[in-house]
């Protein structure tokens, strides 16, 4: 099974291995635009396949595994109004149906691992937003961990939940309903969005849940769901309807690695529509400095003795962890760099361009890590290798268009999911227009 | 028959130490080596640079070292020269430097140690010379986003060659562990234990800074951006701070661990160097080191540039204010700080309003630096 | 490492202290023995206080190491005592505080900075030209040579027939003399630490051979510090260039002869001006793991096929099957020690690791550590690269291994089969009158743990140390 998860594919060079790597990619990168599990679509990943001059096809391989590297980073960089505050609610089904092994080790054991990893990488996107935790048991919604903001709370009530066993029938409506009570007082700058991990077939409600989706429509709570069994009928007109129509949030996941896809797509801040402004969003915010005292004191929070801490930039009580909210005065507190990790939602970096190859001449390694390009063939054979794959450049060359330097796939890749920042742009200074010169000839000796 | 138990089983694999790759981003910015030439001129740091880096090398016979001028006007490499990298970072990997034909007499030097101190020198003459009295006025800040993120492209490119070679995971692994949209690695949790780390190339990054924060303030946001990749992919970055201070780079050691040091006397540099940057992540876990407890995580506003601790943040772009903005309109987005709705189509940014051109000005198209940015 | 590191530090640490105060003249020496013998932590230690003008308080450097590091500081302060590089001093408020002594400071900011005239880092040949030897040459070269004195010992000549290696009188007298093997008239014949040593990595061999080299040279006269030192700087010099010979004394002549034979040093013919070090020798300072790569590569792949990213060769399946990419007929005669083959192909041969095979193995006295070790270090990429990758979701704590654990552990049981006696020294008791007698002296001797057995029946106990006991009887009996 691992085998053919994509950690592979820079390793193999087996023929049998790579067909089935790049099917297992293009499927599923086709499903998350098809919604879900049910069409497996027929691809001959054979016939895409051509014998290169020398009788080996590693180079259409090599061609697939760059293109499936570029797939990745093409994604949409307009930059996006994001709704940056979010207000969740995560839902785990712990019922019988939990307990099947067909995700290893168990759905259940599984799913608490991806949660807390969801849970961490949540807060790390979106660092001033409030998290809770729901479950679904014995046909009851119970509470995990209430809504806040602080990670390790949510985390430790996760693994909490690891010794006990997954029983009962799940009730969907129970769940929406306690989690509307819990997002119903949050403030209207932010989103409201529930989560889903439903591994059930059924649900066993109380009531009409038809009803409970037009009351979620109403409060504008936005569900997802991850479902691991099959596509349900009610789950899918619960994620269109509390969407506006909009079927990518319901997924159901194929294997393991799917699933994690999965949820942690739901990490990035979502799109904020326009439709209708209306309430304040100004925030007031206190950004505390860290202090060291010489002897220990108590902390507003927990009342324990620590040394350490942030004092509240208003009233000056102590508090351990931050983003935290002031005990005392309510004041919201957070680190600065936590705001900073947001930025790089609001202003993506823009995708790179596919060089040609009668462009590629001008460069002949990548400008960030000075990995050597292919030479540039005579001209004749330019058209030669026409069937490469989609998004792939022939010449291996990707080009920033802001400052016009070159780059290899591998910082192509680094510079959009890691960094944020193009090498090449912040490398020179761009404000005096004089000085192009000197920059674009100082480049070709020493950068 | 207790030979056979599970602690013993792997301890094969956990003694190939990885070497360590330390990549240095030197502040050459010249304005503030003017100022500090009374107690440390520049080729004065420059040697005890060098000694330092050699005192790396001599660690660990595959120790590799990376230097990048964070000049002025542009950031460029000084070790390895990128037009000769094939002979270079390809051959030095096992320490044996290819021959470029030049043997000179000079033969009382270890080679490897010899190779970086010729490359460094030259390239760093080089750059002095075409740097163009044009260049520096009015220009008082040095490009520490730009030598990040090309420090962060070699440590990259490193990574993914050493592990091709030794079969470690690489960074696009480190990278999935939090990245949401990250790589495809299928395990997630349990790849990070401490032997793993042990077998990825150990990284580091040491900013040997000299220009203030304010200088560097309009790059706020890349730099953060390279600090943030860096606490992903649990790299370090150290900060030997010879003058001026800076709050961004106080933060990055704080989020990276990383150590943090000021200088109280800038013609110690060398010892500060060998004491506090040499010992690499390995040694590190068993030393006290001197990191800054204090560390200011004010932030500035992005309308008047001032130090606050108690703000106002617009929920839709986090842009920071001092003061509630004039008719409520955010300055960065232009929304009237109304929340959204849903169930419509997704909201483009309206497109930023022109702002004063600030001296020090805006605007690289690609990466968005022309926000309007906290500068402390 | 562990391995590898120590036989090199177990000799140096015998040497006397003005041995030492010889060799660190050099700074090559300083150099080789700073980065090879030191662990990280000592590294550290040296590097802080190389340039401190004041010796260090030792309280200082205590407080400067974490206290759940005290062990590490400890192992590190000491082997840097036993290579007296660090000494203990008193400062002038009468402070116990460490310094790094003389010589070898003086020498390692000698190397670091680049001294003026010595001439520890070799000198270069002048002459240039089209009677440089390429890199591949002298690669090629050093593993000819090589696998001709590891093939002298397995015997491998006549398995292949195809290479009769001149091996020189020295080279046999040397292997006899290091006890690896033993020769019976025509016959060769390798001992149980000659298949220990044939199985270790290429970097350690070269260790344990130039150790014994260093040995035996007391023995013909010359002066094991000059050697020393001499081996030293070949550590430090640079793979394809050529160095001049008119700087060396009659003495590292003779030695860089002998090491000619052994691949270390090539030169075009004994009485050529010049010589060139092999990559055996500049890679006799680098880690196990950085020195894999390059030497073993060249060493081991198929010939005239190195060069390649691949260092290893072997996969080795969870089934016990073995498959390894090699041509060499002294990696195959290794793996056949241990390994049942099977087919053999142009550049592959595969087999099966199997009870009986390891067995055999184990007769002739390989351990199932060195097995390990051996597959270990010549693991194919392929295989490194999907076990590190894998043997991460289910395990959890326990880092990867390379090979499959199953194998592994299974090695070490079959070996552990043989191991079903095992030797305690120590102490009986027995002719106890009265079983009173006998209990409160056994009880006793349970208590204080040195009981390895008893026999209530036979009124006898063993133990492991036994003045306690006596001394419990003793005033027993006074009583």
């Amino acid at each position: 099974m691992a085998d053919s998860d994509e950690e592979y594919v820079g390793d193999v060079t087996e023929d049998e291995d790579d067909l089935q790597v790049s099917r297992n990619d293009r499927t599923r990168s086709g499903k998350r635009k098809q919604r879900g599990a049910a069409e497996w679509e027929l691809s001959r990943t054979w016939e895409t396949l051509v014998e290169g001059a020398d009788g080996t096809i590693s180079s259409t391989v090599e061609g697939l595994l760059e293109a499936g590297k570029r797939k990745r980073l093409l994604k949409d960089t307009t930059p996006l109004q994001r709704g940056i505050i979010r207000h969740l609610i995560l839902i785990l089904d712990l019922s019988q149906s939990m307990s099947e092994k067909d995700l290893r080790p168990t759905r259940y054991l599984l799913s608490l691992r991806y949660a807390q990893e969801f849970v961490r990488e949540f807060f790390e996107q979106n660092p001033i937003s409030q998290l809770g935790v729901l479950g679904l048991r014995d046909g009851l919604a119970f509470r995990v961990s209430d809504m806040s903001g602080n990670p390790t709370e949510h985390i430790t009530s996760i693994q909490n939940l690891r010794p006990q066993d997954p029983k009962g029938l799940p009730s969907l409506q129970n769940g929406l309903e306690m989690a509307r009570g819990a997002l119903f007082h949050t403030p209207s700058h932010g989103t409201r969005e529930v989560l889903v991990i439903f591994g059930s077939l059924l649900s066993s409600d109380p009531g009409d849940i038809h009803q409970t989706i037009n009351t979620l429509v109403t409060d504008k709570v936005r569900v997802r769901i991850v479902g691991l069994a099959a596509q349900v009928a009610i789950c899918r007109e619960l994620c269109t309807r509390t969407n506006g129509g909009d079927e990518t949030a319901y997924g159901v996941a194929l294997n393991e690695q799917h699933f994690r896809e999965l949820m942690m797509e739901v990490t990035t801040p979502p799109a904020a529509y326009s439709e209708k402004r209306t309430a304040s969003s100004l925030l007031m915010m206190g950004f505390p400095s860290r202090t060291v005292e010489a002897d220990p004191s108590l902390c507003a929070c927990h009342s324990k003795p620590s040394r350490g801490g942030y004092l509240c930039s208003r009233c000056g009580s102590k508090v351990c962890s931050l983003p935290a909210e002031c005990p005392s005065c309510g004041l919201t507190l957070i680190l600065s760099t936590h705001l900073a990790r947001s930025y790089h939602h609001l202003f993506p970096l823009i995708n790179w361009v596919e060089v040609p190859w009668n462009r590629a001449s001008i460069s002949s390694a990548c400008f960030a890590c000075g990995l050597h390009f292919p030479p540039v063939p005579p001209e004749d054979q330019w058209h030669t290798a026409e069937n490469h794959a989609k998004g792939m450049s022939a010449s291996s060359r990707y080009e920033c268009t802001a400052c016009g330097n070159h780059f290899c796939i591998d910082c192509d890749l680094f510079a959009h999911e890691v960094v944020h920042n193009c090498p090449g742009c912040q490398s020179k200074s761009m404000r005096v227009p004089g000085n192009a010169a000197i920059t674009s000839d100082g480049m070709d000796t020493t950068a | 028959m207790n030979s056979v138990d599970a602690s013993e089983h792997y301890d094969l694999g956990t003694t190939d130490l990885a070497p360590s790759l330390l990549t240095i981003v030197f502040d050459t910015n010249p304005h503030a080596w003017a100022a500090l030439n009374q107690s440390l001129p520049l080729s004065n740091a420059v040697a005890n640079l060098l000694v330092f880096i050699n005192a790396h090398l001599a660690c660990n016979y595959a120790n590799e070292v990376a230097v990048v001028a964070s000049h002025s006007q542009k950031a460029a490499w000084l070790y390895p020269s990128q037009h000769e990298t094939p002979s270079t970072t390809t051959a030095d990997r096992d320490g044996d430097v290819a021959m470029n034909g030049s043997a000179p007499a000079q033969t009382n030097k270890y080679r490897p140690f010899r190779i970086v101190e010729e490359q460094v020198t030259k390239n760093l003459k080089d750059l002095m010379d075409s740097t163009s009295s044009g260049d520096l006025r009015g220009n008082t800040s040095t490009m520490l986003a730009g030598a990040l993120t090309l420090a962060l492209s070699h440590i990259n490119r490193r990574t993914i060659a050493w592990a091709e070679e030794h079969g470690g995971a690489d960074l696009e692994d480190a990278a999935a562990e939090g990245g949401g949209s990250g790589g495809g690695t299928g395990s997630g949790a349990g790849r990070h234990s401490a032997a793993n780390e042990d077998e990825r190339l150990q990284s580091r990054i040491l900013i040997v800074s000299v220009s203030g924060s304010s200088d560097s303030a309009h790059q706020y946001i890349p730099v953060m951006n390279g600090i943030f990749a860096c606490q992903r992919l649990q790299i370090p970055i150290d900060v030997c701070k010879i003058s001026g201070d800076a709050v961004f780079l106080q933060q990055a050691c704080d989020a990276t661990k990383g150590v943090y040091m000021a200088l109280s006397e800038p013609r110690g540099l060398l010892q500060y160097l060998m004491m506090a940057f040499l010992p690499d992540q390995r040694s590190r876990r068993h030393l006290v080191l001197p990191t800054r407890v204090d560390v200011d995580f004010r932030a500035a506003c992005f309308c008047h540039r001032r130090v606050v601790d108690v703000g106002y943040v617009c929920s839709i772009c986090l842009s920071i204010f001092c003061e509630p903005p004039p008719n409520n309109e955010c300055l960065t987005c232009g929304t009237s700080l109304d929340i959204g709705d849903f169930g419509g189509k997704p909201a483009l940014i309206p497109r930023k309003r022109k702002k004063k051109k600030r001296v020090n000005g805006t605007s690289a198209a690609g990466t968005p630096m022309s926000t309007p940015t906290p500068g402390p | 490492m562990a391995a590898s590191t120590s036989r090199p530090l177990e000799y140096l640490e015998g040497l006397p202290g003005t041995t030492f105060y010889k060799l660190y003249q050099q700074p090559s020496t300083a150099l080789a023995i700073f980065r090879r013998m030191l662990p990280d932590l000592a590294k550290c230690f040296v590097m802080a206080l190389l340039y401190l003008k004041d010796p260090l308080p030792t309280a200082d450097l205590e407080l400067w190491v974490r206290s759940e590091s005290k062990k590490q500081r400890d192992n590190a302060i000491s082997i840097l005592a036993r290579l007296h590089i660090l000494s203990k001093t008193r400062t002038g408020d009468n402070v116990l505080a460490y310094m790094v002594t003389n010589p070898f400071a003086s020498s390692l900011r000698q190397a670091l900075v680049g001294s003026e005239d010595s001439q520890s880092f070799g000198v270069f040949s002048q002459i240039s030209g089209e009677s440089q030897v390429s890199i591949a040459d002298l690669d090629d070269y050093a593993r000819q040579q090589w696998e001709g004195v590891m093939g002298y010992m397995v015997g491998t000549s006549a398995f292949s027939g195809q290479r009769e290696l001149n091996l020189s009188k020295g080279v046999k007298q040397l292997l006899q003399a290091g006890h690896l093997v033993e020769i019976r008239g025509s016959r060769v014949d390798i001992t149980k630490d000659g298949f220990g040593f044939v199985l270790q990595d290429v970097n350690t061999q070269v260790w344990h051979i130039l150790i014994l080299y260093v040995e035996s040279a007391e023995a013909i006269g010359m002066d094991s510090v000059e050697v020393l030192s001499f081996l030293f700087l070949l550590s430090s010099l640079e793979l394809g260039q050529s160095y001049e010979k008119k700087h060396l004394t009659s003495n590292q002549l003779r030695t860089l002869a002998d090491l000619a034979d052994f691949g270390i040093v090539y030169q075009d013919t004994p009485e050529a001006t010049r010589f060139y070090p092999t990559r055996l020798a500049t890679t006799l300072t680098s880690d196990s793991s950085a020195l894999n790569n390059p030497i073993t590569g060249s060493l081991t792949g198929p010939a005239g096929d190195s060069g390649g990213s691949g260092s290893g060769f072997i996969i080795v399946e969870t089934n016990y099957r073995l498959y390894a990419y090699t041509s060499s007929p002294l990696q195959i005669s290794l793996i056949s020690l241990f390994t049942n083959l099977k087919y053999r192909f142009p550049n592959l041969v595969t087999g099966k690791i199997t009870r009986q095979s390891v067995r055999r193995a184990i007769e002739i006295g390989i351990t199932a550590e060195q097995i390990i070790s051996y597959l270990h270090s010549h693991a194919h990429p392929q295989l490194r690269k999907h076990n590190a990758g894998h043997a991460t979701s289910n395990t959890g704590g326990i880092p990867p291994s390379v090979l499959p654990p199953t194998v592994t552990d299974q090695i070490r049981l079959w070996q552990l089969e043989r191991d079903r006696l095992r030797a305690t020294a120590g102490f009986l008791f027995k002719d106890f009158t009265s079983l009173a007698e006998y209990q409160s002296p056994c009880q006793y001797a349970a208590e204080i743990g040195v009981l390895v057995w008893k026999s209530d029946k036979k009124r006898m106990f063993f133990v492991t140390r036994h003045e306690q006991v006596a001394a419990f009887l003793r005033s027993r009996n006074q009583q």
